[in-house]
């Protein structure tokens, strides 16, 4: 599917939630050169529509890469970012949005990705995002009785 | 229950048969197949044609600690994984040994940084450690000679040649 | 089964593979639920090899991390250096000279013959055939004798750097390489009759370990996983970069998604990366191998940026945010073997161990690379 077409099915659920008061992040859809950044379009999305998303993704046979988080302490916010890639083109997707830093907590995708299931995990283990509706969030790279989560800028010494 | 930590030293000792214990014990020393990163690859390569460690009498790798007497920790020791290998040793039957191959295995090798939280630096840390073989990862000539520097400490003399520098 | 043994009365039991397990290629452990030799649940946890390579790579400036970047997947280390030094070139906007591309391609497909010729010794370990593996060693003793001579380390490569590569390589190299590349080729028939037409290893291999297209595109799975079930994704023709775009190479893919298709991809891998190296080095220019103005601190301006590369094992792939100072913000390393074994839980239900280890063997895991 060309790029241009997913531009207007991201739009769609952007425009869509333009409208919600408390959203804290401005919905975007942003074409980007591959040879420059790794990837051809970034969409920011409401954490509402993660799931949405997603949904386009795997509608559009889009494969879920990885899902990344950032900790932005400066601006008290946690950035989680799905990447997704076709096997047909090479074409890149990448997915963002941002939670709140003392309780991020966003849906889980592991319904419409089995594999996201893993990712989340590990998400969760670095930075302590909750997925909501996940299965099984438990710690997967860290030991099983651990509380502390490493990737976060304030983490240990 | 109390665990046993004290192991009963014989009362006879026979000085001739003594040696002739060591000396077997040296040449048919069976490793354990404990690999935990890069340097069991290493390990691989020194059990492969090339280098070929049966020619010193460690080919019989059990991956039971039950059947081996060696135990060659390659690669880094997680905190995860610290109670594994204090029961692997645990696990193994007297006389048993350890070597320590690759930085890791010695002191957390590249993995030691402040503000590091998931490596132990050093198996020596969970259990006692007769040979270090430092290097990341060390060459299997390197992993040879930490085993002849073992059948050194098992017989009290070294039956191989030094390795000249020339 | 027979009537009386359906009607038997049957408890599954919880063993566990691993950590210490001679078949699970690292300290993987698999909490596998049994009903008698069949599998229940396996459920893998892993995090035993976890060594805090993305934290690493906040701490650390952006030339330092680069030895993490070779014991991550150690097997085929050159290709996770190469899309970690690629990423960070992406971002700051360095070129790297022709030769210094034509370089990396070369090493870089040497490696990954080797770690094919050592997941084959190992794969066959596994399912009980010592032979194989002494003669796939030998000829990846080979490889890493070329190896050594250029980049100094015989595993854990660290060979590239930012602009190029720190060593160049000689005539020796150039013709050792050609008699190597002469020599695996003509031994190439010797491990078709040793292995492939080995009845034990077609009756282990043959419709053994079935995983759909679908499967793959759901976790994530790439690599000869997903080349042995029909889809045609090579990162090196999707998403082209280096000098692979001027080489002439197939993609080996096998429609029956079973354990021998994914062996038969990794074992025409090797031919056609052979066919890779042998065009490089014709075409070797010569010509500086670093970028010039490279800073010595590299500090890249601020964003984010994405590199993946074609590893042995999958598609790497690396992703780097920089906040302009000399060390990363974030370092996101995606590795092919943590999508790779999402899949054994949902594949690996129903089947005997011993042909649930032969699936896990296919997917060529290095289970520090899992865990980073």
């Amino acid at each position: 599917m060309p790029i241009s077409t997913l531009k207007i099915k991201f739009a769609n659920i952007a425009v869509r939630t333009a409208a919600t008061p408390d959203s804290p992040v401005t919905p975007l859809v942003i074409e980007t050169q591959h040879a420059t950044k790794g990837y051809d379009l970034d969409v920011t999305v409401p954490v509402e529509r993660v799931v949405d998303a997603a949904r386009i993704m795997d509608e559009t046979a889009f494969m879920l890469e990885a899902i990344s988080g950032v900790d932005w302490i400066a601006e008290q916010q946690v950035e989680v970012v799905y990447d997704y890639t076709t096997v047909i083109s090479g074409a890149r997707v990448v997915v963002r949005t941002r939670v709140p830093r003392m309780t991020p907590e966003l849906p889980t995708i592991s319904d419409i990705y089995p594999g996201a299931n893993w990712h989340e995990r590990e998400a969760h283990d670095f930075f302590g995002i909750v997925f909501t509706g996940h299965p099984e969030l438990i710690p997967l790279l860290l030991p099983e009785d651990a509380d502390f989560h490493p990737l976060r800028k304030d983490f240990g010494a | 229950m109390e665990k046993q930590t004290e192991i009963p030293s014989g009362l006879v000792h026979f000085a001739a048969l003594d040696k002739m214990l060591n000396l077997a014990r040296a040449n048919s020393l069976w490793p354990m197949t404990f690999g935990l990163a890069c340097c069991a690859i290493e390990m691989m390569a020194t059990g492969a044609s090339r280098f070929d460690m049966a020619r010193f009498g460690c080919e019989v790798f059990r991956p039971s600690p039950r059947q081996c007497d060696l135990m060659i920790v390659c690669g880094t020791v997680n905190k995860k994984m610290a109670p594994a290998v204090i029961t692997l040793y645990d696990q193994m039957p007297e006389p048993k040994w350890v070597l320590a191959l690759g930085n890791c295995a010695i002191s957390g090798g590249p993995f030691k940084f402040p503000g590091q939280y998931a490596v132990v630096e050093g198996v020596d840390k969970l259990i006692p450690v007769d040979i270090y073989v430092p290097g990341c990862p060390p060459r299997p000539e390197a992993l040879i000679e930490g085993i002849l520097k073992l059948e050194e400490k098992l017989t009290g003399w070294r039956r191989w040649p030094v390795a000249s520098a020339s | 089964m027979s009537i009386e043994a359906q009607t038997l009365h049957r408890e599954t039991f919880i063993l566990n593979l691993g950590p210490q397990h001679p078949a699970t290629h690292g300290v993987l452990r698999i909490k596998l639920t049994l009903d008698g030799e069949y599998i229940e649940n396996a459920e893998p946890v892993i995090g035993y090899g976890h060594r805090m390579h993305e934290k690493m790579g906040e701490n650390r400036t952006y030339a330092k991390f680069l030895p993490n970047t070779a014991r991550m997947d150690y097997v085929a280390a050159m290709f996770n250096t190469h899309g970690y030094v690629c990423a960070i070139e992406r971002l700051a906007g360095i070129t790297v000279p022709e030769r210094a591309d034509f370089i990396r391609v070369i090493t870089a497909e040497l490696n990954r013959v080797a770690s094919h010729l050592l997941w084959v010794g190992a794969f066959l370990i596994d399912l009980g055939g010592f032979t194989p593996l002494l003669y796939t060693f030998d000829d990846r003793e080979q490889i890493l004798d070329l190896l050594e001579a250029v980049t100094g380390a015989r595993l854990t490569f660290c060979y590239y750097r930012f602009g190029g590569v720190c060593n160049d390589i000689d005539d020796d190299f150039i013709a050792g390489t050609r008699k190597f590349v002469a020599r695996l080729r003509s031994r190439m028939a010797m491990y078709h009759a040793l292995i492939t037409k080995n009845v034990i290893f077609r009756r282990r291999c043959e419709n053994i370990g079935p995983i759909s297209a679908e499967i793959c595109r759901k976790y994530g799975a790439t690599g000869p996983v997903i080349r042995g079930s029909g889809v045609a994704y090579d990162v090196r023709k999707a998403e082209p970069y280096s000098i692979y775009p001027r080489l002439d190479f197939n993609v080996p893919v096998y429609d029956q998604g079973d354990c021998m298709a994914r062996y038969l991809v990794r074992m025409d891998e090797i031919v056609e990366s052979l066919r890779i190296v042998e065009q490089a080095l014709e075409r070797l220019p010569s010509g500086p191998i670093m970028a010039e103005k490279v800073p010595r601190i590299l500090k890249p301006p601020k964003g984010d940026c994405y590199f993946n590369v074609e590893s042995a094992r999958g598609s790497f792939g690396v992703r780097v945010i920089s906040d302009g100072t000399d060390k990363a913000y974030r370092l996101k390393l995606r590795s092919p073997c943590f999508s790779n074994l999402s899949i054994f839980q949902e594949c690996s239900r129903g089947m005997l161990l011993a042909d649930a280890l032969a699936l896990l063997g296919t997917l060529d895991l290095v289970i520090p690379d899992i865990d980073r």
